[in-house]
């Protein structure tokens, strides 16, 4: 099976290594980080093709890693002529079997021994005068020149590539942005339509039809239908059969579309389209080793089809190694988090397996949604109770104009040690994360020492309150306030600050709600303004 | 008993045959068949579809350069030159410049498009495997349960090496051919050059321990007068014996004069060979003895070389410049073999 990939210079990677699992491998990451990326450069590996056509087609500036084409542009701007453009280099290894050794050889960037398959986009050297002629041309540089490149496919054994010979079939399904069978006939067929006289169109329509009778009436379309019935009985209870499309709106340009139960695929809704798709792909006869790779399988599934979706996900792995993307906490933890890779923003994927024991233990005991969002968002604070969360809010409004929500940072509220669990996934993914801590009586080195492992770095910072402002938050606000001001956002009258403590004390998530929510200006202690700046 | 077998089998003696009907006995081998020339290539891959219709999945067909190049070179480049994804293709007419040593391998083994010269592609495929620690061939294991090797005898220079190292490896080796017929060569290196040819029944000698050897004299082909001028080209080797068609009143052996010329033809209708496009054919069409190999004719006619007719008179074979070549051109006929004088 794929053992590993490297990539570079592709779309959102600049550079980017990731070792697979057998069976299912989860990609989890915020948007844009490269979750899609990752299942597309799998399926460009296999099969030279991108988005469905051959990968030359679509070859384009765009697919050009965003960061090594500022390198480029700011280098050639510098006057650096001899700037290379920067190339696109896929690898994808596999397992070292005797099934994959004609795949085999060191033509890989490591000259490792195994067997994988190599795509390279580079630049052609036969166009060196034009691309002279390009860089000095009037302007300045602001693309890659794909024009000038030429695309490679080969095997590590250094042999160009047929793509039948190569022995892992993908499959690839991306359910969150569903094409229509032979989509781009869609829309043109509707405008030519549009052109048509009202006879005309009974008349194409009437010939049509008699010709889908004549097709589903031949005995060896009735035949094959009859199989495809029988075969996909596992996957839908509904009757699959191959027919002419005769909807309204249907091509007549003779396009072939999947029927459920008469309708064709793109008459029944979203989930079911994905669902159908997917399960399609899982019962492939295995007669090459399968890879699936699936999109975001939650889109247009309703909870409860989510549920069977991910269930035959599940079993179908045996034998076939499936790439899943994914946003669902609920897929996340049905499907385990051992199977999880995430994504972060150095796009240094992390696994949590990498993980001490102890602390998996932990997260897979935890909803899978806390985990998550430690890898979501761009910034973690880490509170230590619900009235905490809800003072950091205002405290980060006060301070950015702006609730943390609405900046992608996420206040989570943790308890007692377990935030030092979120520290080890957040530090391997480069995540930017402050722990907001009660000193509780004790010293602050006392406080940072329970966290000695976790090394105080740019990105991960310890807040811990001042010992001689109070053990905890609510005597902390107190002493920066005062009575007078807390009584009146609390809209009470206490006399002593002891009293008013007091009263925090045992309404402490209704008092930082009204923190929250008041209109007057509130002073935060220090060390709630460093964690939030 | 070891895994290997080396064939050495006469003109005739269905040598190619007993390659196809082994390779193709158990689908289970992931098996190799690979020759020298293109020619010889196509006409195996011919008689399998002829038996089979298509060449089954279990079984390659590649020509002993592309198999160097595909399988042992591509792979394994790096070990050698140092770059990955560097070689391209073939370059068999040219050479590397006269003083470029093997301590430069890019000049060396390659020209300036990245081809590697036809000299040093047996050369690089053992330099590979040494440099790569044997990857080579345990790649070769990997890929291939059996390799079956037909007209050995062209295989000469560094050839020889890797042919030892595969006889040495796991892959099961079975090497078929004539070093009477041999008429081509792979390369011109002047590596192990005492076992070209006749001498190459010396080099498998020395392998009797992991190669077993089954001399073939019969010949189903010819019968038992051209037997018998073949056998006596080649003295040292076991006479042919003839199993085919016994003589018939106008076969056997005929020397005919120009005078005789257009009678003879129109009478017996023979192929035409000739040593070479040089050769003054009285205007007949005629095939180079060299393309011949590997077929079959009724009946033929030689116009000879000089040496040709000195043996035809004093049967002293030790002085033929080229015996391999007279013994491919007797050896083509059923029946007749005509000289002209």
């Amino acid at each position: 099976m794929l053992a590993k990939i490297h990539i570079e210079n592709f779309r959102a990677f600049r550079e980017f290594d990731l070792d697979f699992r057998d069976g299912l491998n989860i990609i989890v990451g915020a948007n844009d980080i490269g979750k899609t990326t990752l299942l597309e450069a799998i399926n460009l590996a296999l099969t030279l093709r991108f988005r469905g056509r051959p990968f030359a087609y679509e070859l384009s500036p765009h697919l050009i890693n965003q960061d090594a084409k500022n390198a480029y542009v700011a280098a050639l701007a510098a006057g650096e002529q001899a700037a290379p453009p920067p190339e696109i280099l896929i690898e994808l290894f596999l397992d070292d079997r005797d099934e994959f050794a004609d795949l085999k050889g060191e033509n890989n960037h490591l000259k490792e021994n195994a067997p994988g398959l190599r795509v390279r986009s580079a630049f052609n050297l036969n166009y060196s005068a034009e691309y002279r002629k390009f860089i000095e041309g009037d302007g300045p540089v602001t693309l890659v020149p794909t024009e000038y490149f030429d695309t490679e496919w080969i095997t590590f054994g250094g042999n160009s590539i047929v793509r039948r010979s190569v022995p892992v079939n993908a499959s690839l399904i991306d359910a969150s942005a569903l094409r229509l069978h032979a989509g781009a006939d869609y829309y043109l067929q509707k405008t030519i339509d549009e052109q048509l006289e009202a006879s005309d169109r009974v008349e194409l329509s009437r010939v049509y039809r008699s010709l889908r009778e004549a097709f589903s009436e031949d005995p060896a379309i009735a035949a094959i239908n009859e199989k495809l019935g029988e075969t996909q009985k596992e996957v839908t209870n509904k009757n699959l059969s191959l027919s002419i499309d005769v909807s309204q709106g249907a091509s007549w340009e003779s396009s072939l579309v999947p029927h459920l139960d008469d309708l064709p695929l793109q008459f029944i809704g979203g989930g079911g389209q994905s669902m159908l798709k997917i399960l399609l792909a899982l019962y492939k006869s295995l007669d090459k080793t399968h890879v699936v790779l699936i999109e975001e399988p939650e889109n247009h599934q309703s909870p409860a089809s989510l549920n069977v979706l991910v269930e035959k996900i599940r079993e179908r792995c045996d034998g076939r190694q499936v790439f899943l993307s994914t946003h669902s906490s609920f897929v996340i933890n049905k499907l385990g988090l051992d199977n999880l890779a995430l994504l972060g923003d150095n796009a240094k994927p992390f696994r949590l397996t990498n993980l001490d024991p102890s602390t998996l233990a932990y997260f897979k005991k935890l909803p899978g949604y806390d985990t998550l969002r430690v890898v979501l968002a761009k910034r973690v604070i880490l509170v230590e109770g619900p009235s905490d969360e809800l003072v950091i809010q205002r405290a980060y409004r006060d301070a950015h104009g702006k609730l943390p929500i609405e900046e992608g940072v996420d206040v989570i509220s943790v308890r007692g040690l377990s935030a030092a669990r979120f520290l080890e996934i957040a530090k391997p993914l480069g995540k930017r994360v402050q722990v907001v801590l009660d000193n509780d009586g004790k010293t602050v080195a006392e406080v940072e020492e329970r966290y000695a492992p976790y090394e105080q770095t740019e990105e991960i910072s310890l807040h811990v309150s001042d010992p001689d402002q109070g053990p905890t938050l609510e005597p902390q606000l107190l002493n920066a306030n005062g009575l007078g001001a807390l009584n009146e956002i609390f809209e009470k009258d206490y006399k002593t600050k002891e009293a008013l403590e007091s009263y925090m004390r045992d309404n402490k998530t209704t008092c930082a709600l009204q923190i929250l929510e008041a209109k007057k200006k509130i002073a935060m202690p220090s060390y709630i303004e460093a964690a939030v700046a | 008993m070891p895994k290997n077998l080396a064939i050495i089998a006469a003109a005739g003696s269905r040598k190619t045959e007993t390659v196809i009907e082994r390779a193709l006995e158990d689908p289970g081998k992931r098996t190799l068949i690979t020759t020298y020339t293109q020619e010889n290539l196509a006409q195996i891959a011919r008689r399998i579809e002829a038996r089979v219709r298509v060449i089954p999945s279990h079984l390659t067909v590649m020509t002993w350069f592309s198999f160097l190049i595909n399988h042992a070179i591509r792979p394994y480049q790096c070990s050698v030159l140092g770059e990955i994804d560097f070689i391209r293709g073939l370059n068999f007419k040219g050479k590397h410049g006269m003083y470029v040593q093997k301590s430069d391998p890019e000049k060396y083994f390659l020209d300036s498009n990245r081809d590697i010269y036809r000299n040093g592609v047996s050369d690089f495929a053992c330099l590979a495997n040494e440099n790569s620690g044997g990857s080579v061939v345990g790649r070769l294991e990997q890929l291939f349960d059996q390799i079956f090797i037909d007209e050995v005898q062209d295989l000469v220079g560094f050839d020889l090496d890797l042919l030892d190292l595969l006889l040495k490896s796991r892959i099961a080796i079975t090497i078929v051919g004539d070093p009477r017929q041999h008429t081509l060569s792979t390369n011109t290196s002047s590596k192990n050059k005492k076992y070209q040819g006749k001498g190459f029944l010396d080099w498998l000698k020395k392998r009797s321990d992991i190669c077993d050897c089954e001399i073939r004299s019969t010949s189903d082909r010819c019968n038992s007068r051209i037997c018998e001028l073949a056998s006596s080209i080649f003295p040292e080797f076991e006479p042919l014996e003839s199993i085919g068609e016994p003589v018939h009143g106008q076969d056997g052996i005929h020397l005919i004069s120009v005078a005789e010329l257009p009678a003879y033809v129109k009478a017996y209708r023979p192929t035409i060979l000739r040593w070479n496009r040089n050769a003054n054919t009285q205007g007949l069409e005629a095939i180079n003895i060299g393309v011949s190999k590997g077929s079959t004719y009724e009946r033929v006619l030689i116009f000879p070389t000089k040496p040709m007719r000195n043996f035809l008179t004093d049967g002293n074979a030790s002085k033929l410049s080229a015996p391999e070549k007279l013994y491919v051109a007797v050896t083509r006929a059923r029946h007749s073999v005509g000289f002209v004088l």
